[in-house]
C-alpha cells in the first residue's frame, strides 16, 4: 500500500471541509511575475495540507497553464503538462468534446471565456462562519496589489438547507474512496490513489503521466520522477482541477416538471412532478437512489450508495437509461459482464468538491414552495469543482463519451436531462429528448430545455505544496 | 441480406505531387463530402463509408525509404461489379483526376472510363482482415430502419394519451396499422431479407471443417505450437522497447477533425518487425481473424466492442508496413480506451508486431497494460485522415440492431409478453 504524504498534499482534495460552511473564490490574474512570485512565497504557509483534519480556517492554491507560463516556468517543463490542461476548455475542439454551445458558448462566459481577462489563480477559502471568511478575504484581497496580482473575479458560495442543491436534490453522494486513505468502503468504490493525485499508481497500476523538471531548484524542492529517469516530480501530490460555474435555472426546471406531468384537467399533479424530476436525476430529493426505490422516495434510502443498475434493471424500468446518475457513473451498466463494466466504470471516476452559489428560492426548496414564489430574482447555482489526475480521460470523457452522448447505452437521440447540452451544431432541435421505459409503453419528452449553464470555468492545477514552493523560485 | 465489401485502392504518389493530392482532398471537404463536385460521396449509394488518406514518405523497420502513400477505401454493398461501375459512373472525373497524382496512371490521355477502371483494378491491395459491426444490411436498410424507428416514435408520442392504458398487443397493432398506411413506409411492409440459408450452412461446414481438422491434426499441432511460441518468446525477448513521447500538435490536428457527434474514424500506418517469425506469427493471426471474424464477431461486437462498424487491416510494401482503418461510435479518445479497457489481449495478438508497440510477452502479456505506452503508440501513427465519408451518420451500431429489431416486430403475431418485450425496443 502507497503511503499518502498528506503533508504536501493541498487539503481541499483529501477532504471537502464540510466543518466550513463559508467559502469564497478569488480568480486572480498575475500582473507582475516577480512579486507574484513573492506573494506564493509568502502565503504558502497558509496553505492548508492534508494532514489537517478539522482546520478552523482553509486555504488552497491552483494555477492555470498560463499562470505556470506567466511565472516563468520554462517551456520544455510547460511541455511536459498534458494538452488537455494546455489547451483548456474554450478551444474550438473542446467547445465540442464539452458540449458548450449556446447560453453555455465560452463567448458568453464571464469569466475564463473568449471575452473575458485571462485567469491565473484560483484562491480557495474556506471559514466557519461568514464573519470570519470575510476577514480572510479582506486580508488577501489588501494584499493582492502590493503582490503584482489583480482579481479578476470573486465567487461567493451558500450552503443550503440539508446540503442540497439549488433544484432541492441531496448531492454529492456517490464519491469514489481513494485507496490510499484509512477510510474503508466497499471494495467497488475504492479507486488507486493516483486516478486523483499524481505520483501514485492509477486504476491501470501505472503512474499518470505527469509534469517534470530538470534544473537544479528542481533537484532540491521535488522528488525524483519515478516514470522518468532523472527528472523530478513537479505533478508529485498535485492533482488538476476542473471548475465550472453552473447556473441553475430553478424556476424553469420545476414549472417544466409541473407541466409536464399535469392532469388533463390541468391540475398539478405534486407526486408525479417530484418523480419525473427524480427519474431524470436518477435520486429522490432526498437521495434515495430511484433503482433502489422506483416509484416513491423511502428516507431510510436516502444515502443509499451500493446498488447496480444493469444486473437489476436491465430495461430502464427503474432508472431511466439517460438519467444523470445512470450515465455520469455507470457502475455495472457498461455493456459488458458486471464486474469489467464497475472496472472500466472506475478508470473515468472524479472527486466533486463544489458548492453552490446564490440564495435558494425558498429556504427548503419544496418544489410547491418554488412554484409558489413569484418574480424570482437573483442568480444561482453550483460551483462545480472536481479533481481527477487525467483530464482527458475522467472528467472530459464523463462529459463527452457519456454525459453528452446521444448514443450513450444504446440511446437514440438523448442527453443528459440535467447537465446535457442540447444545442450543438448538428442537432435538429435545441431541446433534449427523455425516455422513462415502462412496463408496457415508454413515456418520452421531447422538449426538455436545458436547465444548467455554464458561465464560465477553466482547468487548474493543484501543486502539491513542495511544488508550489519551487514555483515561487523560479 | 446483402454482403458488405472493402475495396481499397493504394497507390504511391509521383514525386512532388502530394500537395497537389493534398489540396484535392481539401477541396472536397471544402465543398461538402457529401455533395462536392469532385467526388460526390451522397450520390454513390452503395457506400457505407469512404475515405481518402495521404500517407506521408516513411521509413521501413530495415531503413528503406518508402514513397508517400495514396489510400482509397469504400465499405460497399456487393456485388464489387456493381460498386465498381457506380464509382466509375458516378464520380469518374474526380478519382482520375485524384489518381493522377499517383504512381503506373496513364499518361497523357484524357478522361477514359474504361482507363480508369483498370487502374482501379491494377492498384486494388488485398485486405489481410476485413470486420463487419453491422450484420448484412444494406446503405438503404440501414437508413430506411432509422427513418421507421423515427415514426413509430413520433406515432406513438402523438397518440400518448389515446394509448396510454391499453395493453402491449392493442399498441402494437395500432403501430402495426400506423406503418401499413404510412406510403412512405410501404417497404415495411414486407420482413428485412434474411440470410440465404444455404450460405449460412456453408459457412458453418466451413469452420466445423476448420474444427475437425485442428483436432485431427492436435498432436502434430501441439509441439509446433510450443516451438513456435518459444521463438516467439525469444524474439520479445530480444527487441528493444520503444517509446514515444506525444507530438501535442499532431494529436490537435488529430481531433479537430473529429466534428461528427456520433461517429468517427481512425487511420494509422505502422511498420511491421523485421524477420521472418514476426511476419508469418502476423499473417496466421491476420488470416485467422479474417476467417474466424463472421463467426465470433458476428453479433455487433468485435472482441467486446460494441461500437465499430467497420473496420479493416492492410499489409503493404511486401510484408513490411500495416495499415488500420476503422469507424466507429463516439470520437478516438473514448475507442482507443475501449480497446484498452476491454480488448487488450486481443489488440496486443494483432498489434505486437508493429515496431513500437508496448513490450509483450508471447504476444497478450503486457502490451496494452501499458495504457500510456499504448496510447502514445497508438497517437504516434494515427494518420490524418484526408477525407472520410459515412453514409449514415446519425446511427450507431447498436441504433442499427435494434432498429431491426423493431422491424422485425411488425410481422406476425405476438401474445401480450411478446408485445411487450417488443414495445421496449421504443
Amino acid at each position: 500500500m502507497e503511503i499518502l504524504e498528506l503533508k504536501d498534499i493541498q487539503g481541499i482534495i483529501i477532504r471537502g471541509y464540510s466543518n466550513l460552511p463559508a467559502a469564497a473564490f478569488l480568480l486572480l490574474r498575475i500582473s507582475d511575475p516577480t512579486l507574484a512570485k513573492k506573494w506564493l512565497h509568502v502565503v504558502s504557509p497558509e496553505i492548508t495540507s492534508g494532514e489537517e483534519r478539522k482546520p478552523e480556517l482553509a486555504l488552497n492554491i491552483a494555477l492555470t497553464f498560463n499562470a505556470m507560463a506567466a511565472l516563468g516556468l520554462n517551456k520544455q517543463v510547460l511541455d511536459t503538462f498534458p494538452l488537455e490542461f494546455e489547451d483548456g476548455m474554450i478551444t474550438k475542439h473542446k467547445q465540442l468534446f464539452l458540449g458548450d454551445f449556446g447560453e453555455s458558448a465560452p463567448d458568453n462566459w464571464e469569466w475564463g471565456g473568449k471575452n473575458t481577462d485571462e485567469v491565473h489563480i484560483l484562491l480557495m477559502l474556506y471559514a466557519t462562519d461568514a464573519g470570519a471568511l470575510q476577514n480572510l478575504q479582506d486580508k488577501h484581497i489588501a494584499q493582492l496589489g502590493r503582490y503584482g496580482l489583480s482579481e479578476v473575479t470573486k465567487l461567493d458560495t451558500s450552503v443550503l438547507y440539508e446540503r442540497k442543491e439549488h433544484f432541492g436534490f441531496q448531492d454529492g453522494i456517490s464519491q469514489p474512496t481513494i485507496k490510499g486513505l484509512s477510510r474503508q468502503d466497499e471494495p467497488e468504490n475504492m479507486v488507486s490513489t493516483g486516478e486523483f493525485i499524481l505520483g501514485y499508481k492509477n486504476e491501470y497500476n501505472q503512474y499518470t503521466p505527469t509534469p517534470t523538471a530538470g534544473d537544479k531548484d528542481a533537484a532540491e524542492c521535488l522528488p525524483p520522477s519515478k516514470a522518468k529517469l532523472g527528472k523530478y516530480d513537479l505533478g508529485k501530490n498535485g492533482s488538476y482541477m476542473v471548475f465550472r460555474q453552473l447556473k441553475q435555472d430553478v424556476e424553469l426546471f420545476w414549472n417544466y416538471m409541473q407541466k409536464s406531468t399535469q392532469k388533463e384537467n390541468g391540475e398539478s399533479d405534486a407526486k408525479e412532478m417530484v418523480k419525473l424530476a427524480a427519474k431524470m436525476v436518477g435520486r429522490w430529493p432526498g437521495g434515495a437512489p430511484v433503482i433502489v426505490c422506483p416509484d416513491e422516495e423511502i428516507k431510510d434510502h436516502n444515502n443509499d450508495n451500493k446498488f447496480d443498475y444493469r444486473s437489476v434493471d436491465e430495461l430502464g424500468l427503474r432508472c431511466p437509461f439517460a438519467s444523470h446518475i445512470r450515465r455520469s457513473h455507470p457502475r455495472d451498466a457498461l455493456d459488458m459482464d458486471r464486474l469489467a463494466s464497475m472496472k472500466v466504470a472506475n478508470k473515468h471516476r472524479i472527486l466533486r468538491r463544489g458548492r453552490s452559489y446564490g440564495q435558494p428560492v425558498t429556504e427548503e426548496m419544496k418544489p410547491q414552495d418554488i412554484l409558489q414564489v413569484k418574480d424570482i430574482q437573483g442568480e444561482r447555482g453550483l460551483h462545480f469543482i472536481c479533481f481527477n489526475a487525467d483530464l482527458g480521460r475522467q472528467f472530459e470523457f464523463i462529459q463527452n463519451a457519456w454525459v453528452n452522448n446521444p448514443k450513450f447505452n444504446g440511446l437514440h437521440d438523448e442527453r443528459d436531462p440535467i447537465i446535457g447540452n442540447h444545442h450543438y451544431p448538428s442537432d435538429h432541435k435545441t431541446t433534449g429528448t427523455f425516455t422513462i421505459p415502462d412496463k408496457t409503453l415508454r413515456k418520452r419528452f421531447t422538449d426538455v430545455p436545458e436547465f444548467v449553464t455554464v458561465k464560465g470555468g477553466a482547468y487548474f492545477f493543484m501543486p502539491g505544496i513542495r511544488a508550489l514552493k519551487y514555483l515561487s523560485c523560479l | 441480406m446483402t454482403k458488405h465489401g472493402a475495396l481499397s485502392v493504394l497507390a504511391h504518389i509521383k514525386p512532388g505531387m502530394k500537395q497537389d493530392a493534398i489540396a484535392l482532398c481539401e477541396q472536397i471537404v471544402a465543398e461538402d463530402v457529401e455533395t462536392n463536385s469532385i467526388i460526390p460521396f451522397k450520390k454513390i449509394t452503395s457506400i457505407h463509408f469512404a475515405r481518402f488518406v495521404v500517407f506521408n514518405e516513411s521509413t521501413d523497420a530495415l531503413g528503406n525509404n518508402v514513397a508517400p502513400y495514396l489510400i482509397f477505401t469504400t465499405n460497399y454493398d456487393q456485388p464489387y461489379k456493381n460498386h465498381l461501375e457506380e464509382l466509375v459512373t458516378v464520380a469518374g472525373d474526380g478519382l482520375w483526376k485524384m489518381f493522377s497524382f499517383c504512381e503506373d496512371f496513364p499518361e497523357n490521355i484524357a478522361y477514359n472510363r474504361e482507363a480508369l477502371r483498370r487502374y482501379l483494378e491494377l492498384k486494388t491491395v488485398e485486405n489481410a482482415v476485413f470486420y463487419v459491426g453491422i450484420g448484412h444490411r444494406t446503405v438503404l436498410q440501414v437508413r430506411q430502419e432509422n427513418e421507421l424507428r423515427d415514426q413509430i416514435e413520433s406515432f406513438i408520442d402523438s397518440q400518448q394519451s389515446a394509448l396510454r392504458d391499453k395493453g402491449p398487443v392493442y399498441i402494437r397493432k395500432k403501430v402495426i396499422e400506423f406503418v401499413h398506411n404510412n406510403p412512405t413506409l410501404s417497404w415495411a411492409k414486407k420482413r428485412a431479407p434474411k440470410p440465404f440459408i444455404l450460405s449460412e450452412l456453408g459457412f458453418y461446414i466451413k469452420l466445423a471443417f476448420v474444427c475437425i481438422a485442428l483436432v485431427v491434426l492436435l498432436p502434430l499441432i501441439i509441439p509446433f505450437v510450443i516451438a513456435w511460441l518459444f521463438l516467439i518468446l525469444l524474439t520479445e525477448i530480444t527487441e528493444k522497447n520503444v517509446s514515444y513521447e506525444l507530438d501535442k500538435n499532431h494529436i490537435r490536428e488529430l481531433v479537430e477533425r473529429e466534428t461528427s457527434p456520433v461517429q468517427a474514424q481512425f487511420s494509422a500506418m505502422g511498420n511491421i518487425k523485421p524477420g521472418v517469425i514476426r511476419l508469418k506469427t502476423m499473417m496466421f493471426l491476420l488470416n485467422m481473424t479474417n476467417f474466424l471474424a463472421p463467426y465470433i464477431y458476428s453479433k455487433g461486437k468485435l472482441s467486446g466492442i460494441p461500437t465499430v462498424h467497420f473496420a479493416r487491416w492492410v499489409i503493404v510494401n511486401d510484408g513490411k508496413q500495416m495499415i488500420f482503418l476503422s469507424n466507429f461510435d463516439g470520437n478516438s479518445e473514448s475507442y482507443l480506451r475501449d480497446f484498452i479497457n476491454i480488448a487488450g489481449k486481443q489488440l496486443s495478438l494483432m498489434f505486437c508486431h508493429t515496431v513500437g508497440y508496448p513490450k509483450t510477452r508471447l504476444m497478450i502479456y503486457g502490451g496494452a497494460d501499458d495504457a500510456n505506452g499504448f496510447m502514445n503508440w497508438a497517437r504516434k501513427f494515427q494518420t490524418i485522415t484526408n477525407v472520410w465519408y459515412t453514409a449514415n451518420k446519425e446511427v450507431s451500431v447498436k441504433n442499427i440492431f435494434n432498429n431491426s429489431k423493431i422491424r422485425d416486430g411488425l410481422y406476425g403475431s405476438m401474445n401480450e409478453k411478446e408485445a411487450a418485450h417488443w414495445l421496449s425496443l421504443l
